[in-house]
C-alpha cells in the first residue's frame, strides 16, 4: 500500500450515491471527504490533504471535465472520473483532460476500489521510477503505448486490442524495463491482491500479451521468463512527448 | 386550394382538359388551314383546264354567225389540236342527250342548258362528245382524259395531316408522362423511405395535386422522423437515468450481509446494466462516433475469445495471429462480442474464425445451437427480436439488440453480415469487411 489510509475526495452531485461511495470506501480503509460541486471541491482541497480525487463528469455548475483540467494544471493528484455516459468519446476526452482512470456508471464498487489502489500504487511507483515519470506515452522497438488513450499500436501503426488488465500489466513492464519483476510484485503493481477473482493470473495475462506483441509467442524476446520466478521486459523504452506528432 | 372547374390549369384535371382541348384545336386548325389552301369544293383548275378551253371554244362557236364558223373551226383546230373539234353533218340529235358521266355533267353545267351534249363513245383513249349548239348545228370534240390525280397518301395536305396527328400524339404522350412521372417517383420514394433521414425530401413540383401530395408526404416524413427521434430520446433518457439508481443499488448491495442474496442481486444488476448498455449502444449506433483507424483485428478476435473463455464459456479462435484492417476497433469489438454472446447463449461451444484475403476479411462466428430457420433469418436482424419470443425474459436473454447492433456496425464499415446454417446444426454468422479502406490516420 502506498499510504496507510489514503485521503479520498469524492465529488458527486447525487446525494445518495455520494453517501454510498463514501460509506463503501470508509469500510475499505479510506478517509473520505465529499463535495457536491466544484466550489465545495476546491474548499475541501484547501482544507484537507487529498491523495486522490474521484470526480463525477456531470456536475451542477462547472462540469467534471473542466474541473479535472483545472486540478491537473496545478498538481499531479491522481484523478478517477465517473460518468453516467459510457461512451468512448467521454473516456478519451476524460483521459485527455488528464484523468488517470475512468469508470462508467453503473460501476462495480470493487472495481472502483481496485482502480483507486492501482492508481495510488502507480503514482507511488512513478515517483521512484524517474525515467518514465510524467510520460504519457512510451515506445519500444517501434511499438507505442499511450497511457492517456490506453491504447497500444504496433510498428505499422495498427491498434492492438487488449483488456485493461493486459494493458496495465504491459504498462507496468514498460515503466520498468530491464528489471526482474516477480509475480507478486506485478500483482501488487497492477491489480492489487484484493481485486477479486474476476482478473486472470499474471501468467495467463503474460501469455496473452506475448501472443499479441511477440513475433513468436513460444520464443519470446520482449517479455522473458526469468528462471527464479518472474518476468523481465527487455526492449529499450523511450519516452514520447505528449501526442503532438500524430 | 380553390379551383374554377376544370379551367384551373394548375391542377391535373385542368391540365388534362387543356391538353385535350389544345390537341383538338391544333388538329382543327391544321385541317382548316389545309382546307382553305386547297378548297376541295371548287373545281381543280389544273384538272379542269381542258374543259375550260372546250367550253370557251364551244361558246365562241355558238355565238358566231354560221358563216364565220369554218374559219373559227380552223383557228381552234390550230390553237387546240388536241380537242379535235369538227363540224358534224346536221342530223337528228341522238336520243341519249342526257349528259352522263362526270365529264359531260361538268361540261353541261358550265355551258348552260342551251347546249346539248351527248356522248359519241371513246376513241383513242379520249372521250368523244357531240354538242348541239343553240342554233342546232352539231359539232364533235374530244374531251381529253383527266390528268392523273395525285396519289391520295402522297398528297401534300395528307402529309400535313399525318405529321400533325403524329406530333400531337407524341406531344400528348409526353405531356401525360410529365403529369404522371412525379407519381411514380413518389412510389419509389415511399418504398425507399428510411429512418436515418439520409434521403432527400420529395421535390415539390408539377401540377398542384402532385405538389400538394409531395408536401403532404414530406410533412408526414418529418412527423415520423420527429416521432422516432422523440422516442429515441425518451428511450435514451430512460436508459440514461436508470444508471443512477442502478449505481446506488450496486453500492448498496455491497452492504448486504447475506451472500446468497447479495450475489443474486448483483446478477440482476449486471443484467440490467448490460441491457441498458445494449440499448444505449443501439441508439448510438448510427452516430459513428469512433474514427476509423488501422488495427490488428486478429487481436480483437483473440480478446473476445479470451474474455468469454474467462467467463467459463467454450470459445475458440481459429485464424492468423495478426491481421491488419482499417476499422473502428471498439465498434468491431462490440459487434463480435454481441455475436459470441448469442452464440454461447444458444449453443454449448462457439468458434470465431478469421480468413484474410487481399481485400476482404471474413469473420465467422459459429455455434452448435439450434440455429435459425430460414423464415426467421431476416426478422432476426430487426431490433428487439429475440430468438425465442415465446419464452419470457430470463437471465440469459437480453433485449434482442445484439444482432441488430452487430449488423449496424458491420454496415457502417461498408461490410455485410449474413446468417448461415451450420452443419449438422447451429448458426454461422459470416461478416465480410473490406480491408483496404482509406487510411485516415497516418501511423
Amino acid at each position: 500500500m502506498a499510504t496507510a489510509t489514503p485521503n479520498i475526495l469524492v465529488v458527486e452531485d447525487d446525494r445518495e450515491t455520494r453517501a454510498l461511495i463514501a460509506k463503501y470506501l470508509r469500510t475499505n480503509a479510506c478517509n473520505v471527504t465529499t463535495a457536491t460541486d466544484g466550489r465545495e471541491m476546491i474548499r475541501a482541497m484547501t482544507d484537507h490533504r487529498v491523495d486522490l480525487l474521484i470526480l463525477d463528469v456531470m456536475l451542477p455548475g462547472e462540469d467534471g471535465l473542466s474541473l479535472c483540467r483545472k486540478v491537473r494544471a496545478e498538481s499531479q493528484m491522481p484523478i478517477i472520473m465517473l460518468t453516467a455516459r459510457g461512451e468512448d468519446v467521454d473516456r478519451i476526452v476524460g483521459l485527455e483532460m488528464g484523468a488517470d482512470d475512468y469508470l462508467a456508471k453503473p460501476f462495480n464498487p470493487r472495481e472502483l476500489l481496485a482502480r483507486i489502489n492501482a492508481v495510488l500504487r502507480r503514482q507511488a511507483a512513478a515517483l521512484n521510477a524517474s525515467t518514465t515519470n510524467g510520460a504519457t506515452a512510451l515506445s519500444f522497438l517501434g511499438w507505442r503505448i499511450d497511457f492517456r488513450l490506453r491504447e497500444l499500436r504496433n510498428p505499422a501503426g495498427a491498434r492492438i486490442a487488449m483488456t485493461s488488465a493486459e494493458f496495465d500489466l504491459l504498462r507496468t513492464f514498460c515503466e520498468r524495463p530491464g528489471r526482474v519483476l516477480s509475480r507478486d510484485s506485478l500483482l501488487d503493481l497492477t491489480q492489487g491482491r484484493n481485486a477479486g477473482s474476476f482478473e486472470r493470473s499474471i501468467d495467463v495475462l503474460v501469455s496473452r500479451i506475448r501472443r499479441k506483441i511477440e513475433a513468436d509467442p513460444l520464443e519470446p524476446t520482449m517479455i522473458k521468463t526469468v528462471r527464479s520466478g518472474g518476468y523481465m521486459f527487455t526492449p529499450r523504452v523511450e519516452t514520447l512527448t505528449p501526442p503532438t506528432s500524430g | 386550394m380553390k379551383r374554377i372547374g376544370f379551367l384551373n390549369l394548375r391542377g391535373i384535371s385542368g391540365q388534362i382538359a387543356a391538353l385535350v382541348v389544345a390537341s383538338i384545336i391544333a388538329i382543327h386548325a391544321i385541317l382548316t388551314a389545309t382546307f382553305l389552301l386547297h378548297r376541295p369544293d371548287q373545281p381543280d383548275l389544273s384538272i379542269d383546264r381542258g374543259h375550260a378551253q372546250l367550253v370557251a371554244s364551244l361558246q365562241l362557236l355558238g355565238a358566231a354567225p354560221e358563216a364565220e364558223r369554218p374559219r373559227l373551226f380552223a383557228d381552234i383546230a390550230r390553237a387546240f389540236p388536241q380537242m379535235d373539234i369538227q363540224s358534224l353533218p346536221p342530223g337528228p340529235a341522238p336520243a341519249a342527250n342526257e349528259p352522263d358521266g362526270h365529264d359531260l355533267r361538268g361540261l353541261h353545267r358550265r355551258l348552260g342548258s342551251a347546249y346539248r351534249i351527248f356522248s359519241l363513245g371513246h376513241e383513242e383513249g379520249a372521250h368523244k362528245v357531240g354538242i348541239a349548239l343553240p342554233d342546232g348545228s352539231m359539232i364533235s370534240a374530244k374531251i381529253l382524259p383527266d390528268q392523273r390525280r395525285p396519289p391520295f397518301w402522297g398528297g401534300p395536305w395528307m402529309m400535313t395531316l399525318l405529321f400533325a396527328i403524329i406530333s400531337v400524339t407524341l406531344l400528348g404522350l409526353w405531356a401525360a408522362r410529365a403529369l404522371t412521372a412525379p407519381l411514380s417517383s413518389f412510389a419509389k420514394a415511399a418504398e425507399s423511405f428510411s429512418l436515418n433521414g439520409a434521403a432527400a425530401p420529395l421535390p415539390e413540383r408539377g401540377p398542384e395535386e402532385i405538389r400538394s401530395v409531395a408536401k403532404a408526404l414530406n410533412r408526414m416524413r418529418e412527423r415520423i422522423t420527429t416521432l422516432i427521434d422523440d422516442r429515441t430520446r425518451m428511450l435514451a433518457a430512460i436508459s440514461h437515468d436508470l444508471r443512477t439508481p442502478i449505481t446506488r443499488m450496486r453500492l448498496r448491495s455491497e452492504f448486504i450481509e447475506d451472500d446468497m442474496h447479495r450475489s443474486r442481486m448483483l446478477r440482476d444488476l449486471d443484467q440490467m446494466r448490460s441491457m441498458l448498455e445494449s440499448v444505449l449502444s443501439f441508439l448510438r449506433d448510427d452516430r459513428k462516433l469512433e474514427s476509423m483507424t488501422l488495427a490488428d483485428i486478429a487481436t480483437t478476435l483473440q480478446l473476445v475469445t479470451d474474455q468469454f473463455a474467462d467467463m467459463g464459456h467454450k470459445v475458440a479462435y481459429d485464424g492468423p495471429e495478426h491481421a491488419m484492417a482499417t476499422v473502428r476497433p471498439d465498434d468491431l469489438h462490440r459487434s463480435i462480442a454481441n455475436l459470441v454472446e448469442n452464440a454461447v447463449r444458444y449453443g454449448a461451444e462457439a468458434t470465431i474464425r478469421l480468413r484474410m484475403s487481399s481485400d476482404t476479411a471474413t469473420i465467422e462466428i459459429e455455434d452448435d445451437g439450434p440455429g435459425i430457420s430460414d423464415l426467421r433469418k431476416d426478422v432476426m436482424m430487426e431490433p428487439f427480436v429475440r430468438g425465442d419470443d415465446a419464452r419470457n425474459m430470463d437471465e440469459t436473454t437480453g433485449f434482442g439488440l445484439g444482432l441488430s447492433i452487430a449488423h449496424g456496425i458491420v454496415q457502417a464499415h461498408g461490410g455485410e453480415l449474413s446468417l448461415n446454417d451450420r452443419q449438422p446444426h447451429g448458426l454461422m454468422v459470416r461478416i465480410r469487411l473490406p480491408v483496404r479502406q482509406q487510411d485516415r490516420e497516418a501511423a
